[in-house]
């Protein structure tokens, strides 16, 4: 292939535009992995400390597991600040800001000495409970050159010392990595919310499915009488915008006595006319002869459906399965009108929540937004040209 | 002979059974069931003249205590006695059959809740807290005087002017350079298209982020520390015209500064779906027009103002249609980067008044009315978009 200077040119204003769309999710992505103090800089931070592979091998080898470290009663584990021997630096574990009794920060023996050229921290659990995390502060004074076995969470400055603050002295690779996940994930119940999501938008999907392709093989391979002013009607429900249905579905749902459960979240929009109109547009673009010698055969209509035209339509089927699964897994005012209680909440209403309750923890929220966004962004990994296909679908008449 | 149109008893028994549930729930008077009623049993004691088997058919008038039985009744009947059915029969009972379980859907929470929006309208102050007293058009008087209305109109004008044409511009630009054999386009596409498989929720999660007055990246970026985007209500053409000492206020002050914020990360989030659908448009352009061009020695410009540009318009169109409708509409983005409508309620659209009057200040007669007034809208406007810039559409390749 020769090269054309022009090529290059595309390539460029393609890959520039291409970088501003991907840069909220790189932004994502990065501060999901940031402390708070990191986090929270005027002049932004491009590769956080936890993104850097060096620290991974640092974390492993604090806590019991390499992965996910934690520390079990009776173990003990000892940090190392490689240094001269001068003023003591000063050790403890902070203790949970109104807490009347904190087992970390009351459980913990803290012991500081010097040894082989390093001062050592030894922490030790004296309590009965296993720790998956214990925060640690050390003050380190200035006029030592500082060397930490683990970057700090955050340093500020406090008189004479250096006040080094760890979130997770016994990190493991893995939970060093993910802390912000890993807070996010305790601090609401998401898995709940996921099933919550998952159930809602399959059930959309399977049974919205089975009603779309009923209706689609009736109106495109049945001749019976009113058949026209049943597509009349179909249509004409395409012209009417959503936000006309909020308000009188609402109330028929608080009739039905259905508000804040699955029925509210799931049936109103089981018939869908895009699905019946996709799968009718496919049933159409079938020959006729595969119809008629099925019927020769002594196929009924719906042997014809669920033998023939269903699996020829699979195409069709997967667009309508991903259009109605986004539009399920990704909708916000719906479930925000019909579900009141937490239990009830979907992966998105829980992400509203939490970004109302997390405040300023951004670390947090992003890792949050992250695992909300995760399955869409994997089956469209998987699934791609089926996602891209079944888009484009939705565009044609 | 005619034989006895077992398709309308099942239809008929169809339309009960929802009209059994509607009486129920208080949506329709008792009377109208017993009519209904009445009438399945004069068509079932016409089938007699048929055959004594259709007395089976009364079965169905337990509807009144049981509400399928008006459906599934004629359904058994016809699976027992269906056999000896000529063809035009059955093709009459499937077509029937199948479609009226989606069309029963469509009816309860599609059809039925358009005109229950505007009876609902017709009220005053319905919130089911107590009886409220018809007040016939007179919401409409109020709304069309409410400041709060005519802001969010304002604000759907200038989301259409601002969002359609750029959005548009952008996606015809990457489509087309997409289009040109270019290496690596499976990468670019999904780097244009993953925006708009994302929650709005978590995308706003970060735009946030990025909006953030003291650490955000955009102020960063352009050197504008401390300016507060989603908080600022002064309209951006009076921002813009201020350092020349030109005043503008109210509607000529255009959208305010977090509304044009909102419209970027729209813009951000749809482009991938534009982007799509405009390449499987450009796909659809047989290339032999091109060769001919190229033959003929058009240029570049040409090739696209003279083929692409006529050949692309239906597509165009249908994008531009959508991007109308969808201004309409605009909520999720609006709800998650400014909760509360933003300062003195510049960001209001006309989905998130609505949300507002309906479920904030339960005031479900007035929302339905702001409901009724945005379907007009948008039916004129598409109806008027059809008369006029249809007729620049060429829908022949």
């Amino acid at each position: 292939m020769r090269f054309k200077p022009t090529s290059l040119l595309v390539h460029l204003v393609l890959l520039g535009g291409g970088l501003i769309m991907a840069f909220p999710f790189y932004w994502m992505l990065a501060t999901s992995l940031k402390s708070p103090q990191e986090a929270l800089q005027a002049k932004p931070i491009w590769v956080p400390e936890r993104m850097k592979p060096s620290n991974w091998l640092k974390a492993a080898r604090l806590g019991d597991s390499p992965l996910w470290g934690g520390l079990a009663p009776g173990r003990s584990v000892e940090l190392v600040f490689p240094g001269e021997k001068g003023r003591p630096p000063k050790a403890f574990i902070p203790r949970a800001p109104g807490a009347f009794f904190d087992p970390r920060a009351d459980g913990t023996r803290v012991e500081v000495g010097y040894g082989e050229g390093a001062w050592r921290v030894r922490l030790t659990n004296t309590t009965g409970e296993a720790f998956r995390f214990l925060p640690l502060v050390v003050l380190w004074p200035k006029e030592a050159p500082l060397n930490p076995p683990l970057p700090p969470d955050a340093i500020r400055s406090q008189g004479e010392d250096w006040r080094l603050e760890w979130v997770n002295a016994v990190p493991g690779a893995l939970g060093y990595l993910f802390h912000n996940y890993l807070e996010a994930w305790y601090a609401a119940p998401w898995g709940r919310y996921f099933f919550n999501s998952f159930f809602t938008a399959l059930t959309q999907v399977a049974v919205g499915l089975l009603l779309a392709a009923l209706a689609a093989f009736a109106l495109a391979r049945i001749p019976f009488p009113g058949k026209e002013a049943v597509f009349v009607l179909i249509l004409a429900t395409m012209m009417v915008p959503g936000e006309v249905l909020l308000i009188p579905n609402y109330v028929l749902l608080a009739r039905l006595g259905w508000l804040d459960t699955y029925f509210a979240l799931i049936v109103p929009w089981l018939a869908s006319v895009f699905g019946i109109f996709l799968l009718r547009q496919f049933y159409l673009s079938l020959p006729q002869d595969l119809f008629d010698a099925a019927r020769i055969d002594g196929a009924g209509y719906l042997t014809q459906l669920f033998r023939i035209a269903l699996p020829l339509s699979l195409p069709g089927l997967v667009s309508y399965g991903i259009f109605t699964f986004l539009g399920a897994y990704n909708a916000l005012l719906w479930p925000l009108i019909v579900t009141q209680s937490p239990e009830m909440r979907t992966v998105q209403l829980g992400l509203q929540a939490f970004v109302s309750e997390a405040g300023s923890d951004y670390g947090a929220l992003m890792a949050a937004s992250t695992f909300v966004i995760l399955p869409v962004i994997l089956g469209y990994f998987f699934a791609q040209r089926q996602f891209i296909q079944g888009i484009a679908r939705s565009g044609l008449k | 002979m005619r034989t006895f149109p077992l398709h309308a008893v099942l239809s008929w028994g169809a339309l009960l059974s929802l009209g059994v549930y509607a009486a129920r729930l208080g949506f329709l008077p008792q009377a109208w069931v017993v009519v209904g009623l009445g009438l399945y049993a004069l068509l079932v004691l016409w089938g007699v003249r048929f055959g004594w088997r259709h007395v089976l058919l009364a079965l169905g008038l337990v509807a009144y205590w049981f509400p399928p039985a008006a459906f599934l009744v004629p359904l058994l009947f016809a699976l027992f006695f269906g056999r000896g059915l000529s063809e035009k029969e059955q093709g009459a009972l499937y077509g029937w059959a199948l479609v009226w379980p989606a069309l029963a859907l469509l009816l309860i929470w599609h059809v039925f809740p358009t005109f229950y929006a505007f009876y609902l309208s017709l009220f005053e102050r319905v919130n089911f807290l107590r009886p409220a007293a018809f007040s016939g058009l007179e919401n409409y008087r109020i709304l069309l005087q409410d400041p709060l209305f005519w802001r969010a109109l304002g604000n759907t004008f200038w989301y259409v002017v601002f969002t359609v044409p750029v959005g548009l511009l952008l996606a015809t630009v990457v489509a087309i350079l997409l289009n040109t054999q270019v290496a690596f386009l499976g990468l670019y596409r999904t780097l244009y298209f993953l925006p708009y498989i994302t929650a709005l929720t978590a995308a706003a999660a970060v735009w946030r982020w990025i909006y953030h007055p003291e650490f955000g990246f955009l102020n960063w970026l352009l050197r504008t520390p401390g300016l507060d985007w989603l908080n600022t209500p002064k309209g951006v053409f009076a921002l813009l015209l201020e350092p020349l000492g030109v005043q503008v206020q109210g509607f000529w002050a255009g959208p305010s500064l977090a509304f044009v914020a909102i419209m970027v990360m729209s813009v951000w989030h749809f482009l991938g779906y534009q982007v799509v659908i405009l390449l499987a448009g450009l796909q659809a352009i047989p290339k032999e027009y091109y060769e001919a061009a190229e033959l003929d020695g058009a240029s570049f410009w040409q090739k696209h103002r003279l083929i692409t540009w006529p050949l692309l318009s239906p597509t165009t169109f249908f994008l531009f249609t959508l991007g109308l409708i969808g201004a309409f509409q605009v909520f999720t983005q609006v709800y998650v980067l400014t909760p509360t409508g933003g300062v003195l309620q510049d960001t209001l659209t006309l989905a998130f008044y609505l949300y507002n009057k309906g479920f904030r200040d339960s005031d479900f007669s007035y929302a339905s009315a702001i409901a009724m007034v945005t379907f007009l809208l948008i039916l004129g406007l598409t109806l008027i978009q059809r008369r006029i810039l249809e007729r620049r559409v060429n829908y022949e390749i």
